[in-house]
């Protein structure tokens, strides 16, 4: 018996994506000024095949802007958290849509295999395949990579840090880490207060705190103080902490749990904090 | 969702867990019912389990076994957890072996059958020494020095971990029963954790308070421990029932045969 699956949070199961027609539980939902129009919002399909899959899995894909000005656009990656599926972060993706106005940069996020409406079951291996999936999507439209930023909220700074430190289809200029975890083993640290190794119980071998020492694009960390899922002071700090690269900034957000960080800082605040880090030189 | 930790869940919805302890003729049932599981618990249950799988047993011996007398016990329990909306205690198990080396001295050893399940081998190796006994007063006191010992068969790490247990006891019900207060204090060696980080807590203290009841050939026990007293219990994945946001409270059943 492993605990990996169990990282996997996929209890909500849905029938197709409903996007602002979606009423189940939210971090926060968007007023109609960040509204988007259909034309610009573009659901499909895109296959995954990982180094243990026989064939590729198909999952889902969903990007905000203009596919045909992706060869000059810059592109925002986002890598979801291990919570259900695409609707249950869709507020998340339109509000970064709106980073220095609205569709100003586009916005890629897929659901892993095994989340929403993809297909297959959710591996560590598979978070990878999938998201390089998607990346490699995007520099079949033209995407290069001094326009690729990778932002990664919870769960998914483990691909975002994998894919930077050990790119594969396209490397990010820069990254963004919200509310990041640093590794199993501190998740077991942490749990038993001991220096229990995460071997104990699970496979996983994600380890964002030591894949940070490799990478060098900037990085900007945005964390919660209040954070009682993934602490700050053992998670995030210490992934801010091991970045070696030549630029980084952090952001605290005071008072805010996981979940919380745009609602807390404001969403004004939250894309200014973003749009500055995007467009710095 | 394929859950292979399906001891605990299915599908992610806990309706009922009957949970069974035969002790020779008697058996205990368990009903625990549930309301339909946060959508949290997956992750959370993995933290729970890591969280207190260094306190899933009792107390082993409070009193020393006579010379040459020996032991088996089965232990049941674990923290109290919110789960859904109710509160329920992990069942973690763990057997356990004691032999009287002297009338002062017993010496036992365990297997702990829960962590068996996950691919590990721990074990708790130590010895019960009666320091104070007092019999017309009908207490005393005793220390269990032990060592916890863990290994796992995916990465082959290894750990150990030091155990001391702090007891008093005074005899109730014309000697049937005793009832033991005491800590268990468990000790890092390590000075780092992960990532070089410090280890900033080396000590790990958990006062617990039970019963012992006593027939010819068997005991039952009950334990309550507030694991972990000297920790925050946030932040962390964890829903559970501590004391001023420190730790957990646990519960224990330990069935032990004399022979």
């Amino acid at each position: 018996m492993r605990l990996d699956n169990n990282f996997y949070n996929l209890s909500d199961e849905i029938t197709e994506y409903k996007l602002d027609k979606f009423t189940g539980e939210q971090d926060f939902i968007l007023d109609n000024s960040y509204f988007i129009h259909d034309s610009s919002i573009h659901l499909f399909d895109l296959y995954s095949k990982g180094p243990e899959d026989a064939a590729a899995i198909k999952i889902k894909a969903l990007y905000i802007g203009n596919i045909n000005t992706i060869n000059t656009d810059t592109v925002l990656m986002y890598c979801h958290g291990n919570k259900w599926h695409m609707d249950f972060y869709w507020q998340r993706a339109k509000l970064l849509a709106h980073a220095g106005g609205k569709l100003n940069y586009g916005v890629l996020m897929i659901d892993y295999r095994g989340y929403g409406l993809s297909d297959g079951e959710p591996t560590e291996n598979g978070l990878y395949a999938d998201v390089d999936a998607a990346l490699a999507w995007l520099k079949l439209k033209g995407l290069t990579k001094e326009r690729l930023i990778l932002y990664g909220f919870s769960m998914g700074s483990a691909p975002t840090c994998e894919l930077t430190s050990k790119p594969r289809s396209l490397a990010p200029t820069k990254i963004i880490l919200e509310a990041p975890f640093a590794s199993a083993e501190v998740m077991a640290n942490d749990g038993s207060g001991l220096n229990m190794p995460a071997s104990f119980f699970t496979n996983l071998k994600i380890d964002n705190a030591e894949e940070i020492k490799t990478i060098m694009q900037p990085l900007c960390w945005i964390h919660g103080t209040n954070d009682k899922f993934l602490g700050i002071k053992t998670h995030g700090e210490v992934v801010y902490k091991n970045h070696k690269g030549i630029y980084k900034e952090a952001h605290g957000i005071e008072g805010a749990d996981h979940g919380e960080i745009p609602k807390k800082m404001g969403f004004q605040t939250y894309l200014k904090t973003l749009t500055e880090f995007i467009r710095r030189d | 969702m394929p859950n292979r930790f399906n001891l605990f869940i299915k599908k992610n919805t806990f309706k009922r867990l009957q949970l069974s302890v035969r002790a020779k003729s008697r058996t205990l049932y368990l009903h625990l019912d549930y309301a339909r599981c946060d959508k949290k618990n997956s992750v959370l249950i993995t933290v729970l389990i890591i969280l207190f799988f260094q306190n899933c047993a009792p107390s082993r011996f409070v009193k020393p076994l006579a010379k040459n007398e020996n032991a088996v016990s089965a232990n049941l329990g674990g923290p109290l957890i919110k789960f859904g909306n109710a509160t329920i205690p992990i069942p973690f198990t763990s057997i356990n072996y004691g032999r009287g080396i002297t009338d002062k001295t017993t010496a036992f050893g365990s297997i702990h059958t829960t962590a068996l399940l996950f691919g590990n081998i721990q074990t708790d190796i130590g010895i019960c020494q009666s320091i104070y006994k007092n019999d017309s007063l009908k207490f005393g006191f005793s220390i269990n020095p032990a060592m916890n010992l863990a290994f796992d068969k995916w990465e082959k790490n290894f750990r150990a971990w030091p155990q001391l247990d702090i007891n008093a006891y005074k005899n109730i019900l014309k000697d049937k029963a005793f009832v033991y207060i005491g800590l268990t204090n468990w000790f890092e060696l390590s000075s780092q954790r992960a990532h070089q980080e410090p280890q900033t807590q080396r000590v790990l203290i958990n006062p617990h308070l039970g019963l012992t009841y006593n027939t010819k050939k068997w005991s039952y026990s009950i334990e309550t421990k507030f694991l972990q007293m000297n920790r925050n219990n946030t932040p962390n994945v964890v829903d559970y029932v501590g004391i001023n946001q420190k730790g957990a409270v646990g519960i224990y059943l330990n069935f032990a045969r004399k022979f």
